[in-house]
C-alpha cells in the first residue's frame, strides 16, 4: 500500500530515515533483491522475523514469479499484509516483527513475527481435577485462538489496543457484543484511555493501574489463567483483558463471590459442590476470626465457651510469657514469612525453607513455652485455610485483613472482632467494580440484580 | 414492595427487643400492656402502609427532596432539622443502652467510654456510605442473623423452664386500659418503615405495591415479635418482680443453655447477635439523619482538598453529643428518657402523616 500522496523521493527517504533511526541496531537487514530487471528492497530486524517464513513468503516467490508487477500482485494479495501509515508506525511494527519492502514507489509491510512463546502451558495457579488442563500461553495471538477455540460465537468481539508509553504492548479486550453491559465496557475502555504506565507488563499490572485509586485492597478484576474460566465469564457478559506476553487475563466486573469460585464447581455434582462450596466459606471464615477469636477468649471473655475448652487453652498456655495477641503475632508472623519464601525461593532451597519452618512451627515453639499447643493448632487451621480460596489475589487481602480482624479483637475483645467484621463487611459493600456492587447478596435472576435498578 | 423495605421494618423490630422496649411494656404489666399491644399492632401497621402508599408517589425521591419541591423553604428547613435531631435520638439510644449492655455483660473491664467509642468508629465509616451500600450491609448481615435469632427463640418457647402458667397470669390483666407509654413503645416495632424518608432514594422502580398480602405477613410477624418480646421473659422468669430487671431478655437468654454447643450459654450467642442487630437499627437511623442533616446544612466553602467537610463536621458533633451523653445517663434515665421519646415519637409521627397528607394535596395541586 502506498504512503499516500507521496512520491518516489519521499519513499526513498523514508528508508533513509528509518535506517537512521535504527543504524545502531545490530541486527537490522537492509537488502536488495535483485534479478534481471526485478528490483525490491527488504528492510527487517532479524531477530524478531521468522527467517524460514520470509522465505517461503517473499523471497522465493520473487525469484520464481516472471515480471515485476506478477511479483506486486502477489505480495499486495498476501494476507499478512499491514497498512501503512507513517514512518513512525513502519519503525514500531519492524521493531514487533515485520518485514518492510520497498516494491517500485510504494512501501509494503508483512508480518512475518517469529514467536517463541506460544507455548500452551498447563494449569499452575488454579489446577483443577476435572476441566481443562492447559492454561494460557505468553503469546497474545497464540491466547485469542484458544479463547476462540472455546467460544464460537461471531459476536465475540477483540478491540486491540496499545498499553505502556515505552513498551507499548498490544492489550486486547474480548467481549461478547450480545451480552455484554454497555455501561462496563464504557468505562473499561475510558481507563485503558487514562493508562499512562511506562511499562506495563503483566495482565495483571492492569488490576492496579486500572482502580482508579492510589491504594486499595481488595481486588475489583479477577485474575485468571484458566480458559474455561475465561469463556464461562464472557458468556455472562463480562469484559476479558489480554496483554501480550502475560500468561494470564484479567475480568471485569468481577464481585466477591467471583473470587470465592473455582470451575470445579460447574464440573461436579449439585451436592458435592455445594458441599466444597461450603467448606470455602468456612475455611475463609475460619482464617479470618480465628487469630482474633483466641486473643478474645484468652485474654477477654474466656466465659463464653466451655468451661472445659477455657480451662484447656488457660492450661496450654502455662509459661507463655506474653499476653495473648503477642503469641499469635509472633506465630502468625512466622507463618507468613514461611508462605513467602516458599514462593520468592528458587525451588532447590525451598525444601529447607519449610523444614526448618516446620521445625518452629511444630513442636519447638510450644517445648520453648513461647506458644500454647492450641495456638499451633490455629496457626495450622489459619495457614490451611487460607490456601482454601480459589483466587490468588483474594487470599492474599484476607491476608491482610485478618490483622485489622485481631488488632480489634486485641482492644476491646469479642465485640470489637464482631465490630470489625461488620467494619470489613461495609468496606466490602462499599466498594463496586466498574459500576457493580462488589458485595451483596444475589436472590433474584442475574439480570434484575444487576441492571441499574436493583430495588 | 421490594426485600430492601422488609429490612428496614425487621430491623427496628429485632433491635428493639433487647433495647427499652420490653422493659417498658413490663413496667405496666399490670396496667394494660397487653391490650395497647393489641391496640399498637394496627396503629403500626396502618402507618406503614401509609409511609409505604407516600413514597410509592415519589419513586427515588427522599423526603427533603420531595419537601423542597413543593414546600417554602422557611417551612422545610426547621421541619427537617426536627426530623433529623429525632432520628439521631433513635440512634442515640440505641448506641447507649448496648454500650450499657456490653458493659454489664461482655467486656466489663473496659472503660464505657472507650467502648461507645469503638462502636463510633465504625458507625461512622458506615453511615457515610452510600444508601445503598447501607442496605446491602443491613441485607448481609441480617441473613446471617435470622435464623440463629429465630432458632433461639424456638428454644426459649421449647424449653422446659418456660412456665406458661406465669404468662396465663399476665394474661389476666388483659382487661386494664392500655397506656400511651406501652402504646407508644409497643408502636415503635413497627415503625421501622419510616426510614423511606431517606431509603426512599433507593426504590426508584414505581411498581412498589404494597398488598393486603404483604400487610398480613407484616402483622404476623409483628404480632410474634411483640408477643415474644413480652411474654417470654415473664414465663423464662417469673410474673413476680419481672419488671425489676433492667435487661429483661438478656436474663431470659441466659436461662437457656445449649447443652451440645460450642457456647454453652445462649447469652452469648444472644448478645453478639443483637451486638449485629443494633449496630444495624443504629446505622440505618443515622444514616438517616446524617442525610437529613447534610440535605439541609450546605456550606460549600467549606472544603479541603475537593472534599466537602460538612459531613465530618456532623459526625463529629455526633461524637462529642454521643460520648458526652454516655458519660453522663444512668441506665434508669436512659429507661425513663427512652419512653418519653417513644411517646413524643408515636404523636410526632402521626403529625408527620399530616405532613404527608399536606405535601400530597401541594402535589395535586
Amino acid at each position: 500500500m502506498p504512503l499516500k500522496g507521496k512520491k518516489q523521493v519521499n519513499v526513498d527517504e523514508a528508508i533513509v530515515g528509518i535506517l537512521e533511526e535504527l543504524k545502531l541496531t545490530g541486527d537490522v537487514v537492509h537488502k536488495p533483491l535483485r534479478m534481471d530487471d526485478k528490483e525490491i528492497e527488504l528492510l527487517y530486524i532479524k531477530t524478531v522475523v521468522d527467517g524460514d517464513q520470509l522465505h517461503q513468503l517473499i523471497i522465493k516467490p520473487f525469484f520464481e514469479l516472471g515480471h515485476l508487477h506478477h511479483v506486486a500482485s502477489y505480495l499486495n494479495s498476501l494476507p499478512n499484509q499491514q497498512e501503512v501509515q507513517s514512518q513512525e508506525q513502519i519503525l514500531l511494527d519492524l521493531t514487533k516483527g515485520s518485514v518492510l519492502v520497498k516494491l517500485n514507489k510504494d512501501l509494503l509491510l508483512f508480518d512475518v513475527k517469529k514467536v517463541n512463546t506460544n507455548t500452551v502451558r498447563e494449569t499452575s495457579v488454579e489446577p483443577t481435577i476435572l476441566g481443562p488442563q492447559y492454561a494460557l500461553s505468553e503469546d497474545l495471538a497464540t491466547n485469542i485462538n484458544l479463547i476462540r477455540q472455546r467460544y464460537h460465537k461471531p459476536s465475540l468481539t477483540v478491540e486491540m489496543h496499545e498499553v505502556g508509553s515505552k513498551t507499548n504492548q498490544s492489550l486486547a479486550v474480548i467481549y461478547d457484543q450480545n451480552v455484554v453491559k454497555e455501561g462496563v465496557l464504557k468505562e473499561v475502555n475510558s481507563r485503558i484511555s487514562e493508562l499512562d504506565q511506562d511499562i506495563v507488563q503483566s495482565t495483571t499490572q492492569l488490576q492496579r493501574f486500572m482502580n482508579n485509586r492510589t491504594r486499595s485492597l481488595l481486588p475489583t478484576m479477577m485474575a485468571t489463567e484458566r480458559t474455561d474460566r475465561i469463556v464461562y465469564n464472557l458468556a455472562g457478559g463480562k469484559v476479558i483483558l489480554l496483554v501480550d506476553g502475560s500468561p494470564s487475563t484479567v475480568i471485569a466486573p468481577a464481585v466477591f463471590f467471583d473470587f470465592m469460585t473455582s470451575m470445579e464447581d460447574n464440573y461436579g455434582l449439585y451436592w458435592v459442590t455445594k458441599f466444597s462450596k461450603f467448606l470455602r466459606y468456612l475455611g475463609l471464615f475460619a482464617c479470618l476470626i480465628l487469630p482474633g477469636l483466641y486473643v478474645a477468649a484468652t485474654s477477654f471473655n474466656p466465659e463464653v465457651f466451655r468451661v472445659e475448652l477455657a480451662l484447656s487453652i488457660a492450661g496450654s498456655r502455662i509459661g507463655v510469657p506474653y499476653p495473648s495477641f503477642v503469641e499469635v503475632l509472633f506465630m502468625l508472623i512466622i507463618m507468613e514469612l514461611l508462605t513467602e519464601a516458599s514462593i520468592r525461593l528458587p525451588k532447590a532451597v525451598t525444601g529447607t525453607a519449610t523444614t526448618v519452618g516446620g521445625l518452629i512451627l511444630g513442636t519447638a515453639a510450644t517445648e520453648a513455652a513461647l506458644a500454647s499447643n492450641i495456638m499451633i493448632i490455629i496457626v495450622a487451621a489459619v495457614a490451611i485455610s487460607t490456601f482454601v480460596i480459589p483466587i490468588n489475589e483474594m487470599s492474599y487481602a484476607i491476608r491482610v485483613i485478618r490483622y485489622i480482624l485481631l488488632l480489634f479483637a486485641s482492644i476491646a475483645g469479642l465485640a470489637g472482632l464482631a465490630l470489625a467484621l461488620i467494619g470489613i463487611l461495609m468496606y466490602m459493600t462499599n466498594k463496586d467494580s466498574f459500576g457493580e456492587p462488589y458485595f451483596k447478596i444475589y436472590f433474584n435472576q442475574k439480570r434484575a440484580e444487576t441492571g441499574d435498578n436493583p430495588s | 414492595m421490594s426485600r430492601y423495605f422488609y429490612y428496614l421494618v425487621f430491623v427496628n423490630m429485632i433491635a428493639n427487643v433487647v433495647a427499652s422496649v420490653p422493659k417498658i411494656l413490663l413496667l405496666e404489666k399490670t396496667e394494660g400492656a397487653i391490650l395497647s399491644m393489641v391496640l399498637a399492632l394496627p396503629l403500626g401497621l396502618v402507618l406503614c402502609y401509609i409511609v409505604a402508599k407516600f413514597f410509592n408517589r415519589f419513586p427515588g425521591k427522599g423526603l427533603p427532596e420531595i419537601m423542597k419541591k413543593y414546600l417554602p423553604r422557611w417551612f422545610t428547613f426547621p421541619i427537617i432539622i426536627l426530623i433529623a435531631f429525632g432520628w439521631f435520638m433513635a440512634g442515640m439510644i440505641t448506641l447507649i443502652t448496648y454500650s450499657f449492655l456490653l458493659k454489664r455483660f461482655l467486656t466489663p473491664d473496659m472503660p464505657l467510654v472507650w467502648i461507645t467509642a469503638i462502636f463510633l468508629l465504625f458507625i461512622s465509616y458506615g453511615i457515610l456510605m452510600k444508601t445503598s451500600s447501607v442496605l446491602y450491609t443491613v441485607e448481609f448481615v441480617l441473613v446471617c442473623c435470622l435464623p440463629v435469632i429465630f432458632i433461639i427463640i424456638i428454644k426459649a418457647y421449647t424449653t422446659a423452664e418456660m412456665e406458661w402458667d406465669f404468662v396465663k397470669e399476665s394474661m389476666m390483666y388483659v382487661y386494664r386500659l392500655p397506656t400511651f407509654s406501652a402504646l407508644a413503645a409497643s408502636t415503635y416495632l413497627l415503625l421501622g418503615g419510616f426510614n423511606l424518608i431517606i431509603f426512599n432514594r433507593f426504590f426508584t422502580k414505581r411498581k412498589q405495591k404494597m398488598t393486603l398480602l404483604q400487610i398480613l405477613f407484616l402483622g404476623i410477624v409483628a404480632f410474634g415479635s411483640l408477643f415474644t418480646t413480652y411474654f417470654v421473659p415473664i414465663g423464662l422468669n417469673g410474673f413476680e418482680g419481672v419488671e425489676t430487671i433492667s435487661y429483661p431478655w438478656i436474663t431470659t437468654s441466659d436461662a437457656l443453655r445449649l447443652e451440645l454447643g460450642i457456647i454453652e450459654r445462649v447469652l452469648f450467642v444472644f448478645l453478639i447477635l443483637y451486638l449485629a442487630v443494633s449496630f444495624l437499627s443504629l446505622l440505618i437511623h443515622w444514616h438517616v439523619s446524617l442525610e437529613l442533616f447534610r440535605s439541609v446544612i450546605q456550606i460549600k466553602r467549606l472544603k479541603w482538598k475537593e472534599k466537602n467537610l460538612v459531613p465530618y463536621i456532623i459526625i463529629g458533633v455526633f461524637w462529642i453529643i454521643s460520648l458526652q451523653l454516655t458519660k453522663y445517663l444512668t441506665e434508669h434515665q436512659l429507661t425513663i428518657y427512652t419512653s418519653y421519646f417513644f411517646d413524643g415519637l408515636l404523636i410526632s409521627f402521626i403529625a408527620m402523616v399530616g405532613l404527608f397528607w399536606f405535601i400530597l394535596r401541594r402535589a395535586k395541586a
